[in-house]
């Protein structure tokens, strides 16, 4: 597809309105949604102020397990970013196979943590409680999109991601490679976070929180202060728009994604990546440095941050810094986490649109080491044509946005899905009924390295680090090339559980600094990045039980739109006495499964070119790959079905069901649960077992499916 | 066991150091930075943390916390001294 990518509508809730216009005009303005925060009680902690959105939000389904602040939130931007665009949802429902094919990307780092953290501490002290594990059931990190699907649905393609403070700006970026590769004709894309105590203690034991309103680029800035908010934005190609009578707000002209490989909390000081992600994203553009009027920064306030990127600026920018205008909304917003990726690019996109730059709030005596052409006090009028957005988070996880106003920039380059192969696999299977992952053998890992990693970290690094002994290695493949994509179904919640146990046990002055960056949903990729030099795009996804089946998903699209050459990707997931017990509960009498289990798997999946050019040994090509939401899905058939193998987690009614009238109906079954354990990481073992088949020699091509009510992936694999 | 080498253990289990025996760690060997426990900001935090856990007192934050962490002996002082002070509050 060559189509400009353009935003079409765009909705917000954050602590200055839960409207567009609402917190557009207090923003420009200069106001601040600062305010001491009463969702929870603060005594104790470095600050009491935060960005605690204080407007009426969605209502309808209130009281249901699966709603939380969260998802109000995104609810609520999402629908006004529909509504914005002209979309007319209803109607789109009520003309099946007519529709468009619309998608929804959700990012977010919290989802219900807010409604379940004291569940979660009282869990720690009595595992039992009914009460509790009933109400548990809003933990899942896809609540959020499953509510937007229901409520805003159908959608063909769904994707829930998490990159801590950078998973709003690549919720973006995943929605525009699904419209680049011609995926879908559509995409809501956004992401949302609530305030909730576990990240409110997390960054006040990390010492990150200013005691006052924040300061971004001030010299007296001592931390960043938190918000909650939603962001999300209608995008499509500018024909699609044109079509149907929409008019562009902004383009959506460039992007890119990348890590920093180098600290799990602190920047990478001389913001070499973010600088670098700059320059791919105004080349994927076709813009130069020169056509930058606008930086809306990521700027936290924190001591380390600002500095940080204004010598990636300087790096990027050069000569032409002192003219671009630069401002954070964190002064006015706060620090909504997961969701300021979103909330900011359409901040960028309103400055493009209305020609008012924003100010940076509490900004008033510029830091020397942050010398940058600041908006002080209110917006000021400035004509915009090319607006950047940065986002940084956890585990040195970045992503950059380049808008622009409607065709500003040349028309972009063909985007054609490049060829993918598998050059690496591995797994790790729970045999029931030990049901638990064996030891890591000594000297796996160097442990001095690994030594923050959690379990499940160091389970995913391992893994990674075997599957990639086999694949395209430096200096063919430059480490800027190559990324890692993990899917969890329900993050670490034993961890947390733990983490609010101590907080409410011991208070907020006691618990782990060093523990907190664990909690989030990616801390595994960031972890996985850090440790092998994964310096291109690291993402965690969710998708229930098909998580490693999503992952795969992401890591094949990122290779095909050229985001990368080489992306390990899988899952893996623990056993957890929680979620045992709350899917237990959640399953009683309705013929529950055996006990939960525990595994992983992982693939390398690279450009085939690279692959080739760099002499590796190809182990199966990926032939054909298709998702669907609530319908089946189409893969071609096998060559010959005598030496083909189906391969799902069971062989059972549902599978046979839909295999029903396929060229792979007669195709032998193998199925995987049965040897590699119940649990969220099945689908990525399957995928392995697939490679296995496929490279051993046996069989000519294998379909690895997945086909429960809700979401399908078929993958299918084929001797190269 | 004394405070120096009770706070040698703390650091080694706190901070995960796997596999390095406590009593190899030197009272006056720096503990942040290239040449001795290479350990960073965030390691600090934990161990303030567990400090204050450990031993009740609070531990400075700032450039007061950069004498105080320079070594294990220099942590035992502080410790001492803190504990010291609170005896004597009573």
């Amino acid at each position: 597809m060559t189509a400009r990518i353009v935003v079409t509508g765009m909705g917000l809730v954050t602590a200055l309105g839960t409207s567009v216009g609402e917190t557009w005009e207090r923003l420009v303005r200069g106001e601040r949604g600062l305010a001491e925060v009463t969702l929870f009680d603060t005594e104790g902690y470095r600050s009491r102020v935060g960005g605690q959105v204080r407007g009426a939000l969605a209502e309808d389904g209130v009281g249901e397990p699966s709603w939380s602040r969260t998802t109000a939130m995104a609810l609520t931007a999402a629908r006004e970013a529909a509504r914005d665009a002209g979309l007319d949802l209803n109607a789109r429902r009520a003309r099946p196979g007519r529709e468009m094919r619309a998608g929804l990307v959700v990012g977010g780092t919290v989802g219900g943590m807010f409604e379940t953290e004291d569940l979660l501490a009282r869990f720690h002290a009595e595992p039992g409680a009914r009460e509790v594990l009933s109400r548990m059931l809003s933990h899942p990190l896809t609540a959020t999109g499953d509510r937007l699907e229901r409520e805003l649905g159908p959608f063909a393609r769904v994707r829930t991601l998490s990159s801590a403070c950078s998973g709003g700006a690549n919720a973006l970026i995943v929605g525009a490679t699904w419209l680049a590769l011609g995926l879908v004709d559509l995409v809501l894309a956004g992401a949302s976070d609530a305030l909730c105590r576990l990240t409110w203690s997390g960054f006040n034991a990390l010492g990150a929180l200013d005691p006052e309103p924040c300061r971004p680029f001030d010299a007296r800035r001592r931390g960043l202060s938190l918000g909650e908010g939603a962001g999300f934005v209608v995008l499509e190609n500018d024909e699609h728009a044109r079509a149907r009578g929409a008019l562009p707000i902004a383009d959506l002209a460039g992007w890119a994604m990348g890590s920093e490989a180098y600290h799990v909390t602190n920047p990478e000081p001389t913001g070499a990546v973010p600088a670098r992600l700059l320059d791919e994203a105004l080349a994927r553009a076709g813009l130069r440095a020169a056509d930058v009027g606008y930086v809306n920064a990521h700027g936290t306030g924190t001591p380390l941050n600002d500095p940080m990127e204004a010598r990636a600026l300087r790096a990027a920018l050069g000569d032409g810094l002192p003219g671009v205008l630069v401002s954070s909304s964190k002064g006015q917003l706060g620090h909504t986490l997961g969701a300021a990726g979103a909330i900011e690019a359409i901040v960028a996109s309103l400055a493009i649109a209305r020609g008012i730059v924003p100010p940076t709030g509490g900004l008033e005596t510029p830091d020397a080491e942050c010398a940058l052409r600041h908006v002080l006090g209110r917006g000021e009028p400035h004509e915009v044509r090319v607006a950047v957005s940065s986002s940084f988070g956890f585990g040195g996880m970045d992503a950059v946005l380049v808008l622009t106003a409607p065709g500003h920039a040349p028309p972009p380059r063909e985007t054609n899905a490049r060829a993918v192969v598998v050059t690496g696999s591995a797994r790790l299977g729970a045999t029931l009924p030990a049901a638990r992952m064996p030891e890591l053998p000594d000297g796996e890992l160097d442990l001095a390295r690994a030594r923050r990693l959690s379990r499940a970290s160091r389970v995913a690094t391992a893994l990674a680090a075997r599957a990639l002994r086999t694949a395209s290695r430096a200096p063919a493949l430059p480490r800027a090339r190559t990324g890692v994509v993990l899917g969890s179904a329900f993050g670490s919640v034993d961890g947390s559980s733990a983490f609010m146990h101590r907080l409410f046990q011991k208070g907020p002055r006691l618990v782990s600094p060093a523990e907190f960056p664990n909690l989030v949903p990616s801390a595994t990729v960031g972890h996985a990045s850090i440790y092998l030099e994964q310096r291109g795009p690291a993402l965690a996804v969710a998708d229930l039980a098909a998580s490693g089946e999503a992952a795969i998903a992401q890591g094949l699209e990122l290779v095909q739109a050229g985001l990368a050459d080489q992306i390990v990707a899988g899952a893996v997931e623990e056993a957890s006495d929680i979620v045992e017990r709350v899917l237990v509960a959640l399953f009683a009498g309705g013929g529950a499964t055996a006990a939960r289990s525990e595994g992983a798997g992982v693939l390398v999946l690279e450009d085939e070119e690279t692959a080739r050019a760099c002499g590796t040994t190809i182990l199966a090509r990926v032939a054909a790959h298709a998702t669907a939401r609530g319908e089946s899905v189409t893969v071609p058939a096998p060559r010959d079905p005598s030496r083909a193998r189906v391969v799902a987690a069971y062989v059972d009614a549902r599978l046979a069901a839909a295999l029903l009238g396929t060229g792979w109906e007669g195709v032998p079954r193998v199925a995987v649960g049965p040897a590699a354990g119940d649990h969220e990481a099945l689908g990525a073992i399957s995928a392995c077992v697939g490679v296995e088949l496929v490279a051993g020699g046996q069989v000519d091509d294998v379909l690895v499916l997945c086909a429960d009510a809700q979401r399908a992936y078929a993958l299918v694999l084929v001797r190269p | 066991m004394d405070l120096r080498s009770e706070i040698k253990a703390l650091i080694v289990s706190e901070l995960n150091l796997a596999g390095l025996d406590p009593s190899s760690i030197g009272d006056d060997a720096p503990l942040f930075g290239e040449g001795g426990l290479g350990l960073d900001s965030l390691d600090a935090l934990e161990l303030a943390m567990s400090l204050e856990e450990r031993f009740g007192v609070r531990v400075p934050e700032g450039e007061e916390a950069r004498s105080v962490f320079r070594s294990v002996a220099a942590l035992a002082d502080f410790v001492e001294h803190a504990r010291g002070a609170r005896t004597v509050g009573k």
